[in-house]
């Protein structure tokens, strides 16, 4: 086993320089893949997005009927402690919503970074039935890769590291 | 990975891919060089946010999934070598891999759905959380935290102790690396609490 003992890559241990996270008095989320910085928000314990933030970040929109993402509404009702209003200005409450849908997240609120992991439900049903799951990760040519593009051949997804 | 390229090109089959995702935090700066070396021409993922890890619930490399045509996962979450390896390769998986390109559904490799569905891990609350906690790790490296990088990383070690892909890729933080000293005694506290390094490879299971 002594030939796969390697010291990994003590240059790269902290490779980058240090720098500005995002504008001041912006936040940012992460959320499956994607780094959404948000200029407009009440962040403290919790985090207050607009409703376009919303869209914006999990594709989410508020109707009448409630909070909807494509045919699925979760009503929230009059007096929805998600909801507040300041103003003309419409806040919903991020990380409320999640402790609601039970998605798990982890926020630095000193730095004011919020990172949603994914809704269990919809997790669960990725891999119903034995069918792969859909992903979306760029190539090293910086070409989008799904896995729904390769449908009609057969693939070996494969892992490694050089760690 | 020159022997998955040697596969590939041996089979030379335009309805069959590899996707290749290397799991490193460290990029396109430690992973290109080994996809260079090999040559590689499949499809090639410097995957910094184990993003394929995630969606397929791997905890561990090398592991992987044959898909078939119709987008069906046919064997899942194996250690996957393509050949004889100290950490428990064998010569067995790479011709069975051939055997299903070659014939698809016929091949006496592919397994039905419900040994497929009994083999993909579940994920708890915290293994997910665990998934957010690394991709804010990796975050604050991208902007030069090395502190908070650590302290994600770990929290994310903490929730998926399963993990092997956060334990070792932890260790690339640390001077010894992510196969010393540390990484032989973890591994030994892992398997002693009755886990598996990797799920072994049972070929006749159907």
């Amino acid at each position: 086993m002594a030939e796969e003992v390697r010291m990994a890559y003590p240059d790269l241990r902290h490779p980058f320089e240090k720098k500005p996270i995002h504008r001041e008095g912006s936040a940012t989320v992460l959320y499956a893949g994607k780094v959404i910085e948000i200029d407009r928000a009440v962040a403290s314990e919790s985090l207050w997005v607009t409703p376009e933030d919303l869209a914006r970040i999990n594709g989410f929109e508020l109707k009448p009927e409630g909070a909807c993402f494509e045919a699925l509404c979760f009503p929230l009702g009059s007096g929805s402690k998600l909801l507040k209003e300041e103003g003309d200005q419409q806040w919903f409450d991020l990380v409320g919503f999640a402790e609601w849908l039970e998605q798990p997240y982890v926020a630095d609120v000193e730095n004011r970074v919020w990172s949603f992991g994914e809704v269990p439900a919809k997790r669960e049903g990725m891999m119903a039935n034995a069918m792969a799951p859909e992903f979306e990760v760029l190539d090293r040519q910086s070409n989008v890769v799904r896995m729904s593009d390769y449908k009609g051949k057969k693939a070996l997804i494969i892992t490694w590291s050089s760690w | 990975m020159p022997v998955w390229q040697h596969i590939y090109e041996e089979l030379n089959d335009p309805n069959f891919v590899i996707i290749s995702a290397a799991q490193d935090t460290g990029g396109e700066a430690v992973a290109g060089p080994i996809f260079d070396a090999a040559n590689a021409t499949y499809v090639q993922i410097v995957d910094v946010n184990h993003t394929i890890s995630s969606a397929f619930n791997f905890i561990n490399v090398p592991a992987a999934a044959w898909v078939d045509e119709t987008g069906k996962i046919v064997r899942i979450d194996e250690g996957t070598y393509a050949k004889t390896h100290p950490f428990g390769g064998n010569d067995i998986y790479a011709p069975a891999l051939k055997d299903w390109v070659k014939n698809g559904e016929n091949s006496e490799y592919v397994q039905a759905a419900a040994t497929v569905t009994k083999n993909i891990r579940t994920q708890s609350f915290d293994e997910l959380k665990a998934e957010a906690a690394f991709r804010l790790g990796n975050f604050f490296r991208e902007y030069g935290y090395a502190d908070k990088t650590e302290h994600y990383w770990e929290m994310a070690k903490d929730l998926n102790p399963g993990s092997v892909n956060y334990i070792r890729q932890n260790l690339t933080l640390s001077a010894e690396g992510s196969a010393g000293e540390s990484f032989m005694k973890m591994i030994g506290e892992y398997v002693g609490q009755g886990r598996d390094y990797y799920r072994p490879l049972d070929l006749s299971e159907k």
